[in-house]
């Protein structure tokens, strides 16, 4: 330390002649030091949180209806949507049992065995809506088979639900074919 | 710099290579620390704060969808009541013209994200600060959407204000982490910045000395060149320069030698004609008498010639003595004053000269030199002078000093540093003058032999005073080269 010290102290002397020049005064001097400060304060102030505009955030939710739709056969034998005034949507369980209940008189018909028992099973996977119904599947005709997998569809994608969600319809007793996963003919 | 202010804060500014290598890497470092740091830091924090905004958003919208199925639609107040109650705190749910509200940051909405929700029908976010408190402000429309996909605006919009003081927080701590790690950089910086500084500062210290050693006369100083870099090439050019300076020095000083031997040759050689020629020029003094008178005016003109020549000879063969440094001096004791008188009386100049010596004062000295050099100062004070001529002889403690002035019209003070210099001659129209033109160098001379000086001045009555300082012990005969380096210095133009 003792060496480094008596060296700079020689430096210091050697270029001590020439200091007489200075130049803190200068205006350009001056200019560089704010723009220094500037640099510091804008780097400081970039890292806390400021205010923004309107940001988007993506889809905005939904979930009201006036009624549930359920789909029910008119004269001509086509399937039609027929909007229940409940004042909520409900839930795809609510819409089903609406359905099995009947299109009651509003002059429509279902393709679907009047049952008592009206209570169904809804379990929800990804893209898949499974509804365990309380009929054997010859109770149902494969328009019935529709209007249940139209009310489901309709009360899922009106709840927010995706689309391309399909529905696979388990009976008490099973037909002879496969559990298929089907969509709605009227909404695709 | 008339500011105060501005002088108070003024830091002082480091002036050592040493302190500016190192004030300048630790600047880099700290900058570029920073920098990293900073951005670190920002896209770290930017990234925390759009994630938590989005799971705010995310949450919000998550509630509106389950509890929107089961609100009755169109709503009534009791269904606004119970969206908004799902909502939490700070929160707006409006429909038409009813609207339900909670907490104070439903305040906050503004009319911005207001104007957006009921354009775009999105979510939508805004960030704001009120109050030092950043909020995030959420919009969004509840959609009605038909079995078919098909989305359309409900009417019913919810509003929520939530506070991002903990993300700031966090965010903050990212910053300090960042500068803190910024500042730990600084340490090997500074660590580096020495080392660097040392190996710069070595070479150039050598390159220093060095320079000191050759402006002192070491023609000798060299430095050895270490590696290949820019100094190194300096310190090569450095003693390259030395080289040729030295080689220069030796080629003037051999010139300056031969000069002096040449003069001293010419001198000597001159000296057996001019003999024969003053013996012959005394035969014709003794028969002017036979001669006309023109004959007689070139022989009187031959003779004053001849005699002025041989004049210059010796004062030349003197000068050459200085210059070869063999001038010897014999000193004596001897009372200045008599010495003084004895000279001036030799010469039949005491009626013309008012003497003032000091009695009794006695010195060593050449008193074969000491004559020389008054009869010079005389002599000039009255051929060139006007009258009274006056010499004082007085002893100071160390010294003693022989004043010559006279009351003529003085030497201009132009020329007056150039009185003692070799064939000068203050009225250059009055070229042809009896004196050699060395009279004045050799007095100079002659006092610098004994250790003294021959000084000239002006003072306030006019005219020219000549002051001969003699030490009272005159320095040894036998030291030359002592005498030597006292002229050399103050007479760079003898070359």
């Amino acid at each position: 330390m003792g060496r480094a010290g008596r060296a700079e102290e020689r430096a210091g002397d050697l270029t001590g002649r020439a200091g007489g020049r200075r130049w803190h005064g200068s205006g350009t001097a001056r200019r560089a030091r704010w723009g220094w400060w500037v640099a510091v304060a804008v780097l400081l102030a970039g890292c806390s949180l400021r205010p923004s505009g309107v940001v988007d955030e993506g889809e905005a939710p939904t979930g009201v209806a006036p009624g549930v739709t359920l789909y029910f056969v008119d004269a001509a034998g086509e399937l039609r949507p027929q909007l229940r005034r409940t004042g909520r949507l409900g839930t795809v369980h609510e819409a089903v049992t609406l359905l099995l209940e009947g299109p009651g008189g509003s002059g429509m018909r279902t393709r679907i065995a009047t049952t008592d028992v009206t209570r169904v099973a809804v379990t929800a996977t990804d893209g898949t809506i499974e509804l365990l119904v309380p009929l054997a599947a010859a109770d149902v005709t494969p328009l019935g088979i529709d209007q249940i997998v139209c009310t489901a569809l309709a009360a899922h994608v009106q709840a927010g639900g995706a689309r391309g969600t399909a529905v696979r319809i388990r009976f008490t007793l099973p037909g002879p074919g496969p559990d298929a996963r089907r969509t709605c003919p009227l909404t695709g | 710099m008339s500011r105060p202010s501005r002088s108070a804060v003024r830091w002082p500014r480091p002036r050592g290579l040493r302190a500016r290598l190192l004030v300048a890497f630790a600047l880099v470092t700290v900058l570029g620390a920073s920098a990293a740091a900073w951005s670190g830091a920002r896209s770290a924090g930017s990234a925390l704060v759009a994630s938590h905004q989005r799971q705010l958003a995310g949450s919000f919208t998550d509630r509106i969808a389950t509890i929107a199925p089961t609100l009755t639609y169109p709503p009534d107040q009791e269904a606004l009541d119970r969206l908004r109650a799902a909502l939490g705190t700070d929160t707006v749910v409006t429909y038409g013209d009813g609207r339900s509200a909670s907490g104070d940051g439903s305040g906050l909405i503004t009319e911005e994200l207001r104007a957006g929700v009921r354009e775009r029908h999105r979510l939508l976010t805004q960030r704001t600060v009120v109050g030092g408190t950043p909020w995030l402000l959420i919009g969004t429309p509840v959609m009605l959407t038909a079995p078919d996909g098909t989305r359309t605006p409900s009417g019913i919009e919810a509003y929520a204000a939530r506070d991002l003081t903990g993300v700031r927080r966090q965010v903050d701590d990212l910053t300090r982490s960042a500068i803190g790690t910024a500042a730990l950089a600084l340490v090997p910086a500074v660590l580096l910045a020495l080392l660097a500084a040392r190996g710069v500062l070595r070479p150039v210290r050598d390159l220093r000395d060095t320079a000191r050693r050759l402006a002192s006369g070491d023609l000798d100083a060299r430095t050895r060149p270490r590696g290949t870099d820019e100094l190194a090439q300096l310190t090569v050019t450095v003693n390259e320069m030395a080289c040729s300076l030295q080689a220069s020095m030796a080629a003037m000083e051999r010139m300056q030698a031969e000069a002096r031997r040449f003069a001293a040759d010419v001198s000597h050689e001159l000296r057996t004609p001019l003999s024969t020629l003053t013996a012959v020029t005394e035969v014709l003094t003794d028969t002017t008498g036979d001669m006309g008178p023109d004959a007689r005016e070139s022989v009187d003109l031959a003779i004053t010639e001849t005699r002025r020549l041989v004049r210059l000879v010796e004062d030349l063969m003197e000068v050459s003595r200085f210059d070869a440094g063999t001038a010897s001096l014999r000193p004596e004791e001897t009372d200045l004053a008599g010495a003084v008188r004895e000279c001036l009386r030799a010469r039949s100049w005491l009626g013309r000269v008012d003497l003032v010596a000091a009695e009794g004062v006695r010195v060593r000295l050449d008193r074969r030199r000491l004559d020389v050099v008054v009869a010079n100062l005389v002599g000039n004070a009255l051929r060139h002078g006007a009258p009274p001529v006056r010499v004082l002889v007085r002893a100071e403690p160390d010294h003693v000093a022989v004043e010559v002035t006279d009351h003529g019209p003085g030497i201009p003070d132009g020329v007056r540093g150039h009185v003692f210099d070799r064939f000068f001659k203050a009225d250059t129209a009055r070229a042809r003058t009896p004196g050699s033109g060395l009279g004045l160098a050799i007095a100079r001379e002659n006092a610098r032999l004994h250790g003294g000086d021959l000084t000239v001045d002006g003072p306030a009555g006019g005219g020219a005073r000549f002051v001969l300082r003699l030490p009272r012990e005159p320095l040894g005969p036998g030291d030359p080269r002592e005498r030597r380096e006292a002229r050399e210095p103050s007479e760079p133009r003898e070359a």
